[in-house]
């Protein structure tokens, strides 16, 4: 029964915590919001109508219980932590290093047997979409190992 | 008059616009035939790279996608009975069953025609009832507008997938991020938890990419080793004399279907197609070839998904409300380079308003070549496997992020939503709405205060505004007209049992 309304307690922990953050708003002078409304009051109002659906949606599972969903396979999850390990070696080392790595091993989780076709995908992509952002869209990349070599 | 004529024709004079096209053109089929990518995907891969374009380019860029991903998503529903874009499911109905036939260049054929035509009709309706339409909004005040958007948001509730609740929740939660930042009068900060780099609120851009591309990503990943079954053609046929005298009445009322659906905000050319199709089932006389491989039924998704991309850019343009998923990526595009959509945009901005329209013709002749010589290729580009293709839509998504305001922060917001539209999707929420709500929030927002302040804080004044009455009551009718009607028409669809059909 829990697992099935999974979603209504959710949605309803994320409304009821977001009607509290807005609580927390400051209160702006009457002299500036005039005949208008409080910051605060748009999110709550906003919540407010979120957890009235959220007990329609509740109902409706209840007549009418969803097809359990199936469990994510191996390749989502892998694919999700080389999201963090994205993460993890932007900050530590460089933006593109991140890319490449992860795009090496997106293609290995995801099946791919040929190492130097995918290890020739994650170094070539990079390097094509960097020198197009650098050399025509003029963008600056956050520095790192391999910027501050670039940019020196 | 002379002014929209004249920008219209320019556009066949720009060479460097007409190459952009073309180049975009060959874009937009390749992803269009590559599952899981389609229009919506693309066009938010592709805004970064038209950040230092001139406007009108970077919009016909967008627009160029939009159009040429929406039919090309019809090779890979004919040829490996896979929709490239969930706007080509009907055609699969019947677009595979004759590609099974041994008729795939048919099929390919019937589907190029009818989706040039629809697209051209659309462009065409577009080029009048947009200059109508932003005359009339032209007198819009805060309250028809807030009643507008709440019309817009309640439109949401009919997206094809997702439930008519949850699809209200996604778009609700989708306001709610648009409030994230410094409140506009008062500057006090909303859920900014202390970064400074959210003042102004969320970037649309890494958003978008989030719910679109990297959920995509995750979507498609438990999908990573799956084989297809692909049918080899020889080439594209053109529609026989006889294929032409069986499929103008359906062409001609598909591409009015989809036009007409396209401009009802929140609809997009998925909903299009199916009532296209359904549609033509419906008026035929040869009901029964249906499912089997009718050309009816090709001509009759094609033209209507086509066609709606016209219309879809109607309400973008004029309103500011997005007419669908891709459309939504455009009005970020009109934002981001500067455009103001609305009413306003057909006064101070003729010319670019018009060659954008011009864009969108040139797209559709452009596809209709493409299509028919060189279809047979673009569909091998399907085969490209996702262990390859998906890892370089992660490296454009991240890069793409950042390349807009050149912030780590957007990265993270890309990855994030990437992983909340992934969940969303998950459990049955569709991603658009909270894309359309996050773009429409502000609107919503801001002409409530704006109102609140003309009529002296007393809300209820704007029940006295008659166009603000005629949407807010077009909102009801959205949200609640299909119980109503089902409540009101319980009896006579009951059977002779008691029970209700």
């Amino acid at each position: 029964m829990i697992k099935q309304q999974i979603v209504p307690i959710v949605l309803t922990i994320v409304s009821v915590v977001i009607i509290y953050l807005a609580l927390q708003l400051d209160l702006s002078p009457p002299m500036i919001v005039g005949d208008s409304m409080q910051p605060r009051a748009f999110p709550i109002f906003l919540m407010a109508l979120n957890l009235f659906l959220t007990a329609i949606l509740a109902y409706q599972i209840f007549k009418t219980p969803p097809k359990k969903p199936e469990p994510m396979n191996r390749v989502t999850w892998l694919s999700m932590v080389l999201m963090v390990l994205f993460y993890g070696l932007t900050v530590s080392t460089d933006m593109f290093i991140a890319i490449a790595v992860v795009m090496f091993l997106l293609s290995l989780a995801w099946g791919e047997r040929r190492l130097l076709v995918a290890a020739a995908n994650a170094v070539l992509t990079p390097f094509l979409i960097f020198l197009l952002f650098d050399n025509v869209l003029r963008i600056r990349f956050p520095r790192g190992i391999l910027m501050n070599w670039y940019y020196g | 008059m002379y002014e929209a004529l004249s920008a219209l024709g320019s556009v066949v004079l720009d060479p460097y616009l007409l190459f952009l096209i073309f180049a975009t053109t060959i874009i937009g089929i390749v992803i269009g035939v590559l599952p899981g990518l389609g229009a919506t995907t693309g066009a938010a891969l592709l805004l970064p790279f038209t950040l230092t374009m001139d406007p009108v380019h970077a919009i016909a860029v967008l627009a160029t996608i939009y159009v040429s991903a929406t039919f090309a998503g019809s090779i890979t529903a004919i040829l490996i009975n896979t929709p490239g874009t969930s706007a080509a499911a009907a055609t699969t109905f019947d677009g595979f069953p004759l590609a099974q036939r041994g008729e795939a260049g048919r099929a390919l054929g019937i589907a190029v025609i009818a989706s040039t035509f629809g697209g051209i009709v659309s462009v065409i309706v577009l080029c009048f009832a947009a200059p109508l339409l932003a005359r009339v909004a032209y007198e819009f005040r805060p309250p028809e507008y807030f009643a507008l958007t709440i019309f817009g948001l309640s439109m949401l509730a009919s997206i094809s997938s997702g439930g008519a609740v949850k699809n209200l929740i996604g778009g609700v939660f989708g306001v709610w991020l648009s409030t994230i930042g410094a409140e506009r009068v008062t500057a006090i900060e909303r859920f900014m938890f202390g970064n400074y780099e959210l003042y102004e609120g969320l970037s649309f851009v890494p958003v978008m990419i989030g719910l679109f591309a990297m959920s995509e990503l995750l979507v498609q990943s438990k999908m990573a080793n799956q084989a297809v079954e692909y049918i080899k053609m020889k080439a594209v046929q053109l529609p026989s004399r006889e294929d032409y005298k069986k499929i103008w009445k359906t062409v001609l009322r598909s591409s009015g279907i989809g036009t007409f659906i396209g401009i009802l905000p929140a609809e997009g050319a998925t909903v299009a197609s199916m009532i296209g199709y359904s549609e033509a089932k419906r008026w035929s006389k040869n009901k029964e070839e249906f499912g089997k491989g009718s050309i009816e039924g090709i001509a009759g998704a094609e033209s209507a998904n086509n066609a709606a991309t016209g219309g879809a850019m109607v309400p973008t343009m004029v309103l500011g409300i997005p007419g669908s998923g891709t459309t939504a990526i455009i009005l970020v595009g009109l934002m981001v380079h500067g455009l103001r959509p609305g009413p306003y945009l057909f006064n101070e901005q003729v010319t670019a308003v018009y060659q954008i329209f011009g864009s969108m013709f040139v797209a559709n002749v452009m596809f209709l070549l493409m299509g028919l010589y060189a279809a047979k290729i673009f569909a091998r580009i399907s085969l490209v496997p996702a262990a390859i293709l998906w890892p370089i839509v992660f490296a454009l998504s991240v890069i793409g992020a950042y390349a807009l305001n050149s912030s780590m922060l957007d990265i993270w917001i890309v990855l994030i939503f990437g992983v909340i539209g992934f969940l969303a999707r998950r459990f049955g929420f569709a991603v658009a709405p909270i894309a359309v709500g996050l773009i429409l929030g502000k609107m919503v927002e801001v002409n409530l205060q704006n109102s609140l302040k003309i009529f002296n804080g007393e809300w209820w004044q704007i029940f006295t505004q008659p166009l603000a009455v005629f949407f807010l009551v077009l909102a009801f009718l959205g949200l609640c007209g299909p119980q109503l009607f089902r409540l009101a028409t319980r009896g006579s669809f009951e059977t002779k049992d008691g029970k209700s059909n």
